[in-house]
């Protein structure tokens, strides 16, 4: 009666999710954001994001070819690290830097730990951290949006070269300090623009309106949760606030912190990037409170206008300790073995 | 409407698997195969094996025992069938390999038939003491009906060491597609809660929940309108999730308490009975009769005949899905069971247990949905496997320790205990047979105490 009857472990039937349709996911949620950079950046945006997909996919294909290894393309995760690394580059970034980023990326942040799920550091965030390294001039050269013409306040002459490089509002900020004038002058009139997108700034971060729409879609279908992103919202506009009671002339509003700069592309897209996050809830609470104040702390204290590409890579680097540290324990407790 | 309130009562994690029980709810029990011949295994529950009783060329009855043991945590088994004993030889069997079986050869081909439960006015329980129900409990070869198969009588006989103080009534059936338990508390009702009332005499408990799937409004319908008046027996409907009818998922749904890891119910004063369970228990005490059959859904889109049927226990697998018509479309998969738990079956002669409930014959295409068929990828960590473990384990890190071969680590993430309900291969994105991993890894580990032989 039968011939080819299968045996396999349970369970036989599964959950139509698969990895490639969540990494689709987050490429949807991603699309408000390219669109806006699009909007903002013109076509500088749209071949920046087609250069680094496509130097993303080449690489990993090249790195598979020689290491002789099964095609792994279809998992899409090439193309999302693509796309997040374009969308934290500078806008004039010249195409031969978002190339070595993109292969620098792909084949030493992930393809030579083993691949998809064996990375520790995240890959978009090894490009970025690699370019802004080597090119450090390139990495903070902006643009002004298209849809602007000046707006920007000019806070002091020798800053007048910005009304047409636009600095980054987090920039703008530190440079008012070093002018000697307040912190805030330049958030009170900015708010809305960091909110609308229409400042200066990484492709994918400035627009407020646009990451957060993508954030909504990804939560409502569950593909990340929500513990990392809330963690890195809520620590960094705690650790903002602490900094703006202290001294309120030196430090930006918390809700400008969060805003403007890489702070929600990092939370929702990057932070949350689950190869290199935390299992447990209790180590996501962990992972995202030390995205959020690494963050505030380099933002507030550093050098850098903005800390969330260093404070990535340094909590991707203790995910394994707390990992260890989080271990889940039965629900009906520790077996008394 | 009682029938139709909402269950909240749930447990943390799991998940909800296409229910597919349409194709059998609605089919009433009908009486199964008559067969030539029935292989009544001596190994149908956890515990000591039976030995056999009977010799070759024997005549036995309907009813007579044939396989028994000395050891308290063993239950006796019987024939089905009247005839004569064909040999003593090996069966397949799903999770043992193969055990030894009584084959008996039957004198005449009659279809099982269910016996009407008639009572003459109330029943009453408590004119039957606890040691007279244990020991017809035991008598008639009693196990979980449920899928486990623990012997009935070791669970519901008191223990001074483990009082039992709750009860409850597993009428849940959360794996899909399965339907058996629901038409019997639809057809069977008043003798499910008179067996309930036993086992509460038997066991001295105070405390009775009889929970249901709020899936089954029917079936919560019928049980409330059967003890209306009466106050003993408390009907509890809890969420439709799988794995609500699991013993410790259930316990802690109820209750809001877990039954310690590594133990058992009673540790906390719980007994769980399944409703079929308890429906043999009122057979075995008031009609003294044996646990010689039981209903087996046989569903799934590749079976001609799909429904709930009353068959002989020791009926080989082919011989039931025969009677149902046979396969419909290229059936690619047999299971014992319903397919988040279910074992395949390589050999279509393996007899029924008392502790097989469903037949699920799946195609090709439900299955080429599943793990295996899949292009897996690496684990993205994405943690949903954390999120539905009902027990709240680590199944990733489990799985991948035991796939490099540390069993160590896996232990240390407590691989045992892991009640392999199947939640997180079943969610798995990345289409990794964590469950199969965890099931192996624990055969590595009895292996290495060397408790299995290799």
């Amino acid at each position: 009666m039968l011939r080819d009857i299968s045996v396999s472990f349970s369970p036989h039937i599964s959950h139509p999710l698969s990895t490639r349709s969540v990494m689709v996911d987050v490429v949807i949620s991603l699309a408000p954001a390219m669109a806006a950079a699009g909007y903002y950046f013109r076509l500088r945006a749209l071949i920046l994001v087609a250069t680094c997909v496509i130097a993303s996919v080449a690489t990993e294909f090249i790195c598979n070819t020689i290491r002789k290894k099964a095609c792994s393309l279809g998992d899409f995760s090439a193309v999302v690290t693509g796309i997040i690394l374009a969308l934290s580059l500078p806008p004039r970034l010249p195409v031969w830097t978002a190339v070595i980023g993109s292969v620098f990326a792909i084949a030493i942040g992930k393809m030579v730990f083993g691949g998809l799920g064996s990375n520790i550091f995240n890959p978009a965030m090894v490009g970025r951290t690699f370019l802004a390294v080597s090119f450090g001039a390139l990495m903070t050269t902006w643009a002004t949006p298209a849809t602007l013409d000046a707006k920007m306040p000019k806070i002091a002459p020798e800053n007048m070269i910005h009304a047409r490089t636009q600095a980054t509002p987090l920039a703008w900020s530190k440079m008012a300090i070093n002018n000697e004038l307040g912190a805030d002058i330049y958030a009170e009139q900015n708010f809305k623009w960091t909110v609308t997108g229409e400042v200066g700034g990484c492709l994918g971060e400035t627009s407020v309106i646009a990451l957060v729409i993508g954030a909504v879609y990804l939560l409502m279908r569950r593909t990340v949760a929500f513990h990392i992103p809330l963690a890195v919202v809520l620590s960094a506009f705690v650790f903002g606030t602490i900094a703006y009671w202290i001294d309120s002339y030196s430090y930006v509003q918390p809700f400008y912190h969060l805003t403007s700069g890489g702070l929600l592309l990092c939370a929702f897209f990057i932070a949350a990037d689950p190869v290199t996050a935390p299992l447990t809830r209790r180590g996501m609470w962990i992972f995202g409170i030390g995205v959020g104040a690494l963050t505030m702390l380099i933002r507030i204290v550093g050098g850098y206008p903005e800390g969330v590409m260093f404070s990535v890579l340094i909590m991707n680097a203790v995910t394994p300790l707390i990992d260890r540290l989080c271990k889940r324990v039965p629900a009906g407790g520790k077996p008394n073995v | 409407m009682e029938a139709y309130i909402k269950g909240r009562l749930s447990f943390r994690g799991g998940v909800h698997p296409p229910e597919k029980k349409g194709i059998t709810c609605e089919i009433a029990i009908q009486s199964g195969p008559a067969v030539k011949e029935v292989a009544v295994m001596l190994s149908q529950h956890i515990g000591a094996p039976c030995r056999a009783v009977v010799e070759k060329g024997a005549e036995v009855e309907a009813g007579q025992k044939v396989g028994d043991c000395d050891a308290f945590v063993s239950a006796p088994v019987h024939s089905p069938i009247a005839g004569k004993v064909k040999e003593i030889g090996l069966r397949s069997h799903a999770v043992l390999g193969r055990v030894q079986a009584v084959v008996i050869a039957a004198e005449a081909e009659t279809a099982p038939v269910q016996a009407a439960w008639e009572l003459n006015g109330d029943f009453d329980a408590s004119k039957y003491s606890s040691e007279q129900i244990c020991e017809a409990i035991r008598e008639a070869g009693l196990v979980g009906m449920g899928g486990a198969g623990f012997p009935t009588r070791v669970k519901v006989e008191p223990n001074a060491q483990m009082p039992k103080e709750t009860m409850i009534i597993n009428g849940c059936e959360c794996e899909p597609y399965i339907t058996c338990d629901y038409r019997m508390m639809l057809e069977r009702t008043s003798q499910i809660i008179a067996g309930v009332r036993l086992a509460k005499v038997a066991s001295g408990c105070s405390r009775v929940f009889f929970t249901i799937e709020d899936n089954k409004p029917a079936a919560i319908e019928a049980v409330s309108t059967a003890l209306r008046g009466s106050d003993d027996i408390e009907v509890a409907v809890v969420k439709t999730k799988y794995p609500q009818g699991g013993e410790r998922q259930l316990i802690n749904s109820v209750m809001k308490k877990h039954v310690p890891t590594g133990g058992i119910p009673p540790m906390i004063g719980v007994l769980v009975l399944n409703v079929a369970t308890t429906a043999a228990i009122a057979d075995a005490v008031v009609n003294g009769r044996a646990l010689t059959h039981r209903v087996v859904t046989v569903s799934g889109e590749a079976i001609a005949k799909p429904g709930n049927y009353y068959v002989a226990i020791g009926t080989s697998v082919g011989n039931l899905m025969e009677f149902c018509g046979g396969v419909t479309q290229k059936s690619a998969k047999v299971l014992m069971g319903g397919p988040m738990m279910g074992l395949a079956i390589a050999d279509l002669d393996t007899p029924l247990t008392k502790a097989s409930g469903a037949i699920t014959v799946l195609t090709k295409e439900q299955i080429g949905k599943a793990k295996f068929a899949r292009q897996q990828t690496p684990c993205i960590r994405c943690g949903r496997c954390l999120e539905v473990c009902p027990e709240n384990l680590n199944p990733t890190k489990i799985a991948h320790a035991v796939k490099s071969n540390l069993l160590d680590l896996a232990q240390s993430y407590y691989l045992s205990a892991c009640t392999e309900c199947g939640c997180c291969s079943y969610v798995c994105p990345a289409n990794i047979e964590l469950t199969g991993y965890i099931k192996t890894g624990k055969i590595f580990v009895a292996r290495q105490k060397k408790r299995m032989p290799q």
